[in-house]
């Protein structure tokens, strides 16, 4: 769905890189912070 | 020297105000998507412990109707409109974290299902829209925006066919609306519908994922359905997401062979920056999982993240739908619209109810 040109937020104006982009990196980290025991049992 | 010191602190100025700005329409994503949640806890236990019958409605619903309420009555106030924004980033955080909730064989096999149907979606789609477009005699280029628009993801990708086609404004617009009128439509008619034929998650999945246009509005149908359902349905939609490039950039050959768009001279760096890329996080997630990265409580917390960012992106989806912006867009690109989009959701429901058949989902 998404590209470039996307999205008009700060966070894709925020840089070189796209929306989709620092999704990806975020879902990373949080990925990292789960694997690495910071982030325990996220409860929903 | 000197100006780079002179720049910087002004530069991190701005980056901190940028993120600042978008604190208050993130929050209230927040609380609009929290209270969703409240409001289906409180309602289903009120009902039981009354012994009323009363349906299980998903936070999914009351999320995204408390946003629609928040927006087509007192609007939204300047000050939230930039942090609401960012209910496109929650989405497609939430689909890279939900690529852990897949084992990579199911990806494999849906997804090559997905895809074999998408290819089919999207030739029909585009076929059929151009007809309707000239039947109705749109202006070409309205056409061509409508028609990429309801064949692979709705409102992205008629921002990015903008770009290579140098639509007008005004046309975008147009098209834009029409699918975000259509996909609110959808959240309601296609569970309903699929209640009605007693569809299975995997089958009703799989539909949402086809015939609904935008990706927030797709992940939405399916989850309103079930959970299952909503996995099923974000996977079919990342796989018609993934074929955005090669029909941005056919259609960019199109009108630059006409002399009404700028000519593409590298084809493989366009498709690389059409390329959505979060489907790759998707998959990279999916991959980890196979090769057991995470433990099960772990892809349990994964898929939990998912769902915070979903509650996020369902607020948005409510809270950016304005029926009053919506109707002032025009009448024509809607029937176009709508008469396309009841046609492809028609021809999707043939095409999951085909493979069913043939590949017992």
């Amino acid at each position: 769905m998404s590209t470039d040109t996307s999205s008009n937020t700060p966070l894709s104006k925020g840089g070189s890189l796209s929306l989709d982009t620092w999704a990806v990196i975020v879902a990373v980290v949080l990925a990292l912070a789960v694997r690495f025991g910071i982030l325990k049992n996220v409860p929903w | 020297m000197a100006s780079t010191t002179a720049l910087s602190p002004v530069k991190s100025e701005s980056a901190l105000w940028n993120a600042l700005r978008l604190v208050p329409g993130v929050l209230l994503l927040a609380a609009i998507g929290y209270a969703g949640k409240i409001l289906e806890r409180f309602l289903n236990t009120y009902a039981k412990a009354h012994h009323w019958t009363f349906p299980n409605i998903e936070y999914v619903l009351w999320a995204i109707l408390i946003g629609l309420a928040i927006a087509n009555t007192v609007g939204v106030p300047k000050l939230f409109q930039t942090g609401i924004a960012t209910y496109e980033f929650w989405l497609k955080l939430g689909i890279v974290l939900l690529g852990a909730r897949f084992v990579l064989a199911d990806v494999l096999k849906l997804g090559g299902i997905s895809l074999a149907l998408v290819v089919i979606e999207i030739t029909l789609s585009l076929a059929l829209m151009t007809f309707l477009g000239r039947l109705f005699k749109l202006k070409p280029k309205l056409t061509t925006l409508l028609a990429i628009g309801s064949s692979i993801c709705g409102v992205s990708a008629i921002i990015a066919a903008k770009g290579a086609i140098d639509a007008d404004d005004e046309d975008s617009s147009f098209a834009i609306a029409a699918i975000l009128a259509l996909g609110a439509l959808a959240l309601f008619t296609f569970p309903a519908i699929a209640h009605g034929l007693h569809m299975n998650d995997v089958s009703y999945g799989l539909w949402a994922g086809l015939g609904v246009d935008n990706t927030a509005e797709a992940t939405a149908a399916g989850a309103l359905y079930s959970d299952a359902a909503g996995k099923v349905a974000v996977l079919a939609k990342t796989a018609r997401n993934a074929m955005i490039g090669f029909v941005v950039l056919a259609y960019a050959i199109y009108w630059a062979g006409r002399g009404q768009a700028e000519a593409v001279t590298n084809k493989a760096a366009s498709l690389w920056k059409k390329f959505p890329k979060f489907v790759l996080g998707f998959l990279l997630m999916s991959l980890l999982v196979g090769f057991h990265a995470f433990s099960k409580a772990q892809i349990g917390s994964l898929g939990n993240l998912s769902k915070w960012a979903f509650l996020l992106t369902f607020a948005g989806v409510g809270l950016r739908t304005n029926f009053r912006d919506m109707s002032k867009q025009g009448l024509r690109p809607f029937i176009v619209g709508a008469l396309g989009e009841v046609l492809i959701a028609c021809l999707t429901l043939g095409l999951v109810v085909g493979a069913n058949r043939i590949w017992g989902l």
